[in-house]
């Protein structure tokens, strides 16, 4: 079999694009278990909340963009991740074993949320039209708009997550209640606003990759628990907490990902991305980045 | 505990005298006596030994089609090849304990039900389909358990009944023992302080590796035996409802409650029948009721009928 270049710059395309989506998606991911320790396993029907968000307000027919999309949808999905957090997770902040409750907590909602949408919208898949139509052609290398598009916007996302984190007063308080939850609430952060707040921005980060990548690989009910395995995978790999090591995590696993299925095919990335969970665990268990063990 | 445990087992012995001639609530005891395994195992590796495994299906899943390879593969007789699963499923079980145990929490959880979620390509994919698994169409003609000339198949169900209650006692004889032995209070003093139970010489690891593969075993066993029942398997099993269900039954019976997970079993098997008919509603109400029990519920029924004993002590 012979591979030109044009093949392996189709591989770097795909790697850079679906590795900017899940870098942001680890991020949200990551901050969440950060700040709080609370591991959100409805975060991939979070995803495909955002997908069908946008999926019900472009099928309105009233030529909305996708940038009036995002404006809809970033306050509703803002609104639906604190809620979420204050009424299903901070409850069961209080009791001692409150870690293993808010997994099973999360995973109800995620069967609760999955079956909805096939309750709502049917079991087929839906697609959404590309962000931006058109492509780039140089020689016989085709850029898509779309993948450009999607790739400056996740890392639009990230840098302005990181930006607010460092310059506003929310971000620093973000940073405190990571570092130290009990002096963060001596000084007079409101501890449990910041938790609910870091849910409901990780509920947006993930809504926003879903509405991206929707559009390249279509929005169906359970299709989230796929990103949520990559989300974890680069989680892991980068280091549990650690923006800047999910970052690079990101795109080592989006190239990784593109290599695999298209030398070996589809169905070995799901095995690759195990072996590289299991190996990471295996050699530095607290990840690239990682800050413990 | 102890009291809590004859009298469940004592009731359901007595049950087929009343309704032993009604096929569909004889299937619905089996399987609640089945799943009251699994669910029981759960806890002792969860409440108990303070593991976040999130691979209790995978497990059961892993000695279902190994038990049924083995019959109809191997020609192992159907009863032996249960023990065998037990086993295969305890080496796997140590395989993934190895490295999970040297992890904390979210770690573990993430590793395990990554195996879960890795299980279902797996079984459908070439390698898989080359040790028998049948691809995504399953595998469809398990030989029943034969033992001392009497057939347990599904075709008459009181003998099966009680052998599956032998079985889910045994499960939970050897559950209530470790629980009671010095590999209980050994976990007890790890969830409590792991720092200062390691300094008194509790070997963290070694206790832990030891309740990943009794709880692996007794699950693959009984995953085989599930498998020998019902005759046929496919990665259904794997969904996430089932996996939902599962945890529902622990919620309900309480976390680290033992008994409580086998009653956890019995009301949440008999209301997933119930709730047959509601169709692709079912799942939906299943997420709703952990989302509820999970609130309300925080040490299951154990919990609200302990709770009074406290106060007074």
């Amino acid at each position: 079999m012979q591979f030109g270049m044009l093949e392996i710059i189709d591989v770097i395309i795909s790697g850079l694009t679906n590795g900017s989506v899940y870098a942001l998606m680890a991020l949200g991911l990551t901050l969440v278990y950060g700040v709080s320790k609370a591991f959100n396993f409805a975060y991939g029907s979070f995803y495909s909340l955002g997908g069908y968000v946008a999926w019900l307000l472009l099928g309105l027919h009233i030529g909305l963009g996708y940038g009036a999309v995002l404006l809809l949808a970033i306050p509703f999905l803002l609104v639906f991740g604190y809620a979420s957090e204050r009424l299903l997770v901070a409850p069961l902040r209080r009791r001692s074993d409150w870690e293993i409750k808010v997994m099973m907590i999360t995973l109800g909602l995620a069967l609760l949320l999955d079956n909805g949408y096939a309750v709502i919208f049917g079991p087929r898949v839906k697609s959404l039209p590309p962000i931006l139509e058109g492509s780039f052609v140089m020689g016989d290398v085709i850029l898509a708009y779309q993948d450009v598009g999607i790739f400056l916007l996740s890392i639009f996302g990230m840098i302005a997550f990181g930006w607010l984190l460092k310059n506003t007063r929310i971000g620093m308080a973000v940073q405190a209640v990571a570092q130290n939850p009990a002096g963060a609430q001596i000084v007079g952060i409101p501890r449990d606003v910041i938790f609910a707040a870091t849910f409901a921005i990780s509920t947006v980060m993930a809504g926003i990759g879903g509405i991206l990548l929707a559009q390249k690989y279509f929005i169906s009910p359970a299709g989230g628990w796929d990103v949520l395995v990559k989300a974890w995978v680069i989680t892991a790999f980068g280091g549990m907490g650690s923006i800047r090591g999910s970052l690079y995590a990101a795109f080592i696993v989006g190239m990784l990902e593109a290599v695999v299925a298209f030398f070996l095919g589809f169905s070995w990335v799901l095995f690759a991305l195990f072996g590289v969970l299991l190996l990471t665990l295996a050699v530095r268990p607290q990840g690239l980045m990682g800050k413990w063990g | 505990m102890s009291i809590i445990l004859a009298a469940v087992f004592g009731a359901v012995a007595i049950l087929p005298l009343f309704v032993g001639d009604i096929r569909y609530v004889m299937h619905i005891l089996i399987m609640c006596l089945i799943w009251s395994v699994v669910a029981s195992c759960w806890d002792l590796i969860m409440g108990f030994a303070g593991i976040f495994s999130f691979g209790q299906v995978a497990f059961f899943v892993i000695g279902a089609y190994s038990s049924a390879i083995f019959a109809l593969k191997l020609g192992i007789p159907p009863f032996f090849a249960m023990f065998l699963a037990g086993g295969v499923t305890a080496v796997i079980g140590v395989l993934v304990g190895l490295p999970c145990l040297r992890l904390k929490g979210a770690y573990i959880a993430l590793v395990t039900f990554a195996v879960h979620m890795i299980l279902e390509p797996f079984l459908k994919s070439n390698m898989g389909r080359a040790l028998g698994t049948g691809g995504s169409r399953g595998i469809l003609t398990i030989p029943p358990i034969k033992l001392f000339g009497v057939t347990f198949s599904s075709a008459d169900l009181t003998p099966f009944f009680y052998f599956s209650w032998i079985m889910a006692l045994a499960c939970a004889i050897i559950i209530f023992i470790v629980i009671k032995s010095y590999w209980g209070d050994a976990f007890l003093a790890l969830k409590d302080s792991e720092d200062f139970a390691v300094s008194l010489g509790v070997s963290a690891f070694k206790y832990k590796l030891m309740v990943f593969a009794l709880t692996s075993f007794l699950t693959g066993l009984i995953g085989g035996f599930y498998a020998h029942y019902v005759g046929m398997l496919s990665t259904r099993l794997l969904g996430l409802d089932l996996f939902v269900t599962l945890m529902i039954m622990l919620v309900v019976g309480g976390i680290g409650q033992f008994p409580g997970a086998v009653i956890g079993a019995f009301f949440t098997v008999s209301l997933n029948e119930m709730m047959g008919p509601l169709g692709p509603y079912r799942p939906v109400i299943m997420g709703a009721l952990v989302v509820i029990l999970v609130l309300t519920l925080p040490d299951g029924v154990i919990g609200l009928i302990r709770k009074p004993e406290q106060r007074r002590g």
